[in-house]
């Protein structure tokens, strides 16, 4: 699937957060606790929803699954 | 009362409430979350999605994203001059359309006036590939979290006693507390204990617990309460307090009117 909008507990705002997450952690391999501090993540319920979240890394990128499927329809 | 900012941001505020209680300040909570009304995309008519997403996920998308709402020009649409048909005073409206190869982000919506442009512009909606179209027009109407939580103006609300924490002269220095909590409230000077950043602590009371000598007491203090909270940007985190205090008013005097 493609990141959810909002946190599904508490409502903040995660679609913007996750861009700068996955270019940092999965491409840049920094630290995901000390970049989730860094972007203001505090409560556990944003970190699970943004650290659970699938991704496929390629060489040229991250995809999340959400491209996979799209290419079958 | 007694209130004073502790620390503000745009969609971030922390307070301390002094000379209440925990029921008062329990009320201004729930009407943070409950009543502050806020804008949100209702209505939604799609001419042409052939993406991966249905045409429900993507209004689900749109419905959660944070508009810039102004209380002032803005009145819900069950109240409106307009009898509920849509009017200028009630609705804003937005259109997307897109075609493939990218990612639609919520910068991509396009509002009537620019002074209603997503608050956060690089939310992704919805992936396309090449030859995929989207074409939507949007409404978004006021409402409040009670109807549906995508009207949710605060989020992470919540409020803790002012900490209180007393160390008798029976300590003996041993850091056992200071490395023990895991809020770094404590340390140590002239072989005694002391307080560094009282605010910080959590009333966890684990120094309490390790401290060989029963030298540390911490309590919380009823009275005095630490609030904070966040907003998503919609209402800045001062605006939202503000209107929920003046909900919270009117909420009281219709019930005076209603006693007499």
């Amino acid at each position: 699937m493609i990141i959810p909008v909002r946190c599904f507990t508490c409502g903040k705002v995660l679609g913007s957060i996750f861009e700068d997450y996955k270019q940092r952690v999965y491409l840049n391999g920094e630290n995901a606790q000390e970049v989730l501090d860094e972007l203001g993540v505090q409560r556990y319920c944003c970190r699970r929803t943004i650290v659970a979240h699938p991704v496929i890394v390629k060489k040229d990128g991250v995809e999340e699954l959400i491209d996979e499927a799209a290419r079958y329809e | 009362m007694k209130l004073t900012v502790l620390e503000e941001t745009d969609t971030f505020i922390k307070v301390l409430i002094e000379e209440s209680s925990p029921d008062f300040v329990n009320a201004i909570r729930r009407t943070l979350l409950l009543d502050v009304p806020k804008l949100a995309i209702e209505n939604v008519t799609i001419y042409d999605n052939t993406s991966a997403l249905f045409d429900e996920i993507v209004a689900h998308r749109l419905g959660l994203l944070p508009l810039p709402t102004d209380l002032e020009t803005l009145v819900f649409r069950q109240d409106c001059v307009c009898e509920g048909e849509g009017c200028p005073n009630c609705t804003v409206h937005y259109t997307i359309s897109k075609e493939g190869e990218c990612t639609v982000y919520s910068g991509d919506l396009n509002a009537e006036d620019p002074a209603w442009a997503v608050v956060d512009d690089r939310i992704p909606i919805l992936r396309l590939l090449k030859d995929q179209r989207i074409i939507l027009e949007a409404e978004a109407l006021l409402g409040t979290g009670k109807q549906h939580a995508k009207w949710q103006t605060a989020s992470g609300a919540g409020y803790g006693y002012y900490p209180q924490i007393e160390i008798t002269g029976d300590c003996n220095g041993c850091r056992e507390c200071v490395t023990m909590c895991p809020q770094d409230v404590l340390d140590v000077k002239k072989g005694k204990a002391v307080v560094k950043n009282l605010e910080n602590c959590n009333l966890c009371k684990t120094c309490q617990e390790v401290c060989s000598r029963n030298a540390i007491t911490v309590r919380g203090d009823p009275s005095r309460i630490i609030f904070q909270f966040e907003t998503d940007g919609a209402l800045t985190a001062r605006r939202a307090l503000t209107e929920a205090m003046k909900i919270l008013q009117a909420h009281y005097r219709e019930l005076e009117e209603a006693l007499q």
